[in-house]
């Protein structure tokens, strides 16, 4: 039992890691490979508060919230200073840019004592559980939701579909880049708060660049651009590995062959990925049933 | 005659390619005005040094008297000057009615957290923007498609849906590149209607780019000829038609399009 809600715990962290990931890359069309480095910020700077900071005498959800708080910020604030010069430059330049700055934080991380460097960061207070992980994932999918529903989301979503288009029709591209990468990257330090505080350690070689890989291959499966997709595609990926496990040593070993070939099917069968880039939607779901159609905003 | 677009002797080098060479146009208040040329003449170039998309390598662009060169260009289009694009550049997979509301985007008047938090503030900006981007879509015919995606619009709809959106920026200056490209005689008789009724509805300014000769004759009051990025002739339909430089230079230029057609 404790080893399932383990699991639908860490599936709530990457569905924060996810949807965060797909407002950059999906949503506004960014490629950034450097999602472990935000959420290891996050981590570690959580980690950090709780270590170092954190007054007793506050309740343990309070003291979670600040951490959580102290996550978005730093890793917010990583994402302003990585994505501000790079965001200028177009296309691979930023995947570039992105995963070496993923790499960079885990060789600094390393080489900070203060934060156990290469032993690891131990002694981190349990204050995540179920609850209030489900209660960030629900506030994170509810903010993006609503960005993406009114005229900032429209904004992003322009600079996917067409660039040059979206600077003609008045808007200024590189706020809104910018807008989309450093909301991703705070989501993912967050998530990275809520990990430190469920896991109690931390160490930089939980956060390499296959994160990142791993995170991607969550948005592509569901469906870049596609909420849902995303929920869905880190559902599966963090289940999945566990029942490899189950079925033995050696077919857990081939973990991530068995993902390439996965997403090659995938890729083959529905290039969209499974939601393509369409949401699901209770209303709309429902007013399949009763032939009326609500129109969404 | 008020101006309010003006090019002073501007030029646009590519490396060594002269794509337009000094050149100067104005453009008065609700005129409708045609810049014409043969295939590689430097038009949309021209189009693409007024809206900052390429900043000149000499010369100057006034709206209404201040110099645009340099200018970001989200901010030439909030200043007043919007455009189509030659081949169709419309948010494909996004809805006809978010097409227009993205143009209506810099005029709208809520912040983030307004946004997050679905404020009062919101709920009327967005109340104002759906019903602006329905009235002026009725006027193009589409305002039975609003939740259809622009890519599955047939051509000539995405066409009309690419000028509505220009006009929901609330140009002073309307570009149009090419807009009757593709179509057939039928919709290119319609647009031209259009175009005309949208300058005198708006009362704005018209720059249009066209091969379409019928279209550019019959709808144009003025009409700038360039070739080679000169200008090579200036002055009504009948003036520019009976031009032995602008005979010439299409007469030059037939046997390259028959050879490539
Ligand atoms: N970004 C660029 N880099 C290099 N050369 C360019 C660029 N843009 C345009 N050119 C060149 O400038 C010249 C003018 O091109 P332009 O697109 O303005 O012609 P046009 O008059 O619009 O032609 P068409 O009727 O075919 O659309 C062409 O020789 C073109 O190859
Ligand atoms: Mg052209």
């Amino acid at each position: 039992m404790e080893y399932f809600s383990h699991l639908l715990l860490n599936s709530g962290i990457f569905i924060i890691l996810s949807v965060s990931l797909n407002l950059i890359n999906g949503i506004c069309g960014q490629f950034s490979l450097g999602h472990a480095g935000f959420w290891a910020v996050g981590a570690y700077t959580g980690a950090a508060y709780g270590v170092y900071l954190a007054p007793d005498f506050l309740p343990d959800f309070v003291n979670l919230f600040i951490s959580c708080g102290i996550g978005f910020l730093t890793a917010a604030l990583a994402g302003v200073l990585i994505g501000v010069p790079c965001l200028r430059l177009r296309g691979d330049y930023l995947a570039i840019a992105t995963l070496g700055f993923g790499e960079i934080i885990r060789i600094i991380i390393m080489n900070m004592d203060t934060v156990g460097g290469p032993r690891g960061f131990t002694n981190i207070p349990l204050w995540s559980n179920l609850f209030w992980v489900y209660a960030w994932v629900a506030i994170t999918i509810l903010v993006i939701a609503n960005i993406l529903r009114g005229t900032h989301g429209r904004a992003i979503i322009s600079i996917r579909e067409d660039e040059i288009a979206a600077d003609s029709m008045g808007i200024y591209t590189f706020k809104y880049k910018t807008m989309a990468f450093v909301l991703g990257a705070g989501f993912a330090g967050l998530a990275g708060s809520l990990f430190a505080h469920a896991n109690q350690f931390l160490h930089p070689n939980g956060f390499t660049f296959m994160w990142s890989v791993i995170i991607l291959l969550m948005i592509i499966l569901g469906g870049l651009g596609s909420i849902t997709g995303s929920i869905v595609g880190a559902v599966i990926l963090t289940f999945l590995p566990e029942m490899l496990r189950f079925m033995g040593e050696t077919i857990s070993e081939w973990r991530m062959v068995i993902y390439a070939v996965l997403l090659i099917l995938l890729m083959l069968m529905k290039p969209t990925g499974i939601f393509g880039k369409h949401e699901f939607n209770v209303l709309s779901f429902l007013a399949k049933f009763t032939g009326k159609k609500k129109e969404i905003i | 005659m008020e101006t309010v677009l003006e090019t002073k002797n501007i030029t646009m080098k590519f490396g060594g390619l002269v794509a337009v060479d000094n050149f100067s146009m104005k453009l008065g208040k609700s005129d409708l005005v045609g810049i014409i040329g043969p295939n590689g003449a430097g038009k949309t170039t021209i189009f693409n040094m007024i809206t900052g998309i390429y900043k000149p390598t000499e010369g100057d662009i006034l709206l209404a008297n201040e110099n645009i060169v340099g200018k970001h260009v989200a901010l030439i289009t909030q200043k007043g000057i919007a455009r189509t694009f030659q081949n169709i550049r419309l948010f494909k997979d996004l809805t006809v009615l978010d097409n227009i509301r993205i143009a209506g985007h810099y005029r709208t008047d809520y912040g983030l957290m307004a946004n997050i938090l679905r404020t009062k503030k919101f709920h009327q900006e967005e109340k104002r923007l759906k019903a602006e981007a329905i009235e002026l879509l009725k006027i193009f015919k589409l305002d039975g498609k609003l939740n259809h995606l622009a890519k599955n619009l047939p051509y000539g709809e995405q066409r009309r849906l690419e000028i509505a959106r220009a006009l929901a920026t609330k140009p002073d200056v309307l570009l149009l590149d090419e807009p009757a490209a593709g179509m057939n005689p039928n919709e290119t008789a319609d647009l031209t209607k259009l175009i005309r009724w949208v300058r005198d509805e708006f009362k704005i300014a018209i720059l249009l780019i066209e091969h379409d000769m019928r279209l550019v004759m019959e709808v144009c009051e003025r009409i700038y000829v360039v070739d080679h990025g000169e200008l090579i002739a200036k002055g009504n339909p009948e003036e520019v038609q009976k031009n032995p430089k602008v005979i010439e230079a299409y007469l030059g230029t037939q046997d390259e399009k028959e050879g490539k057609e």
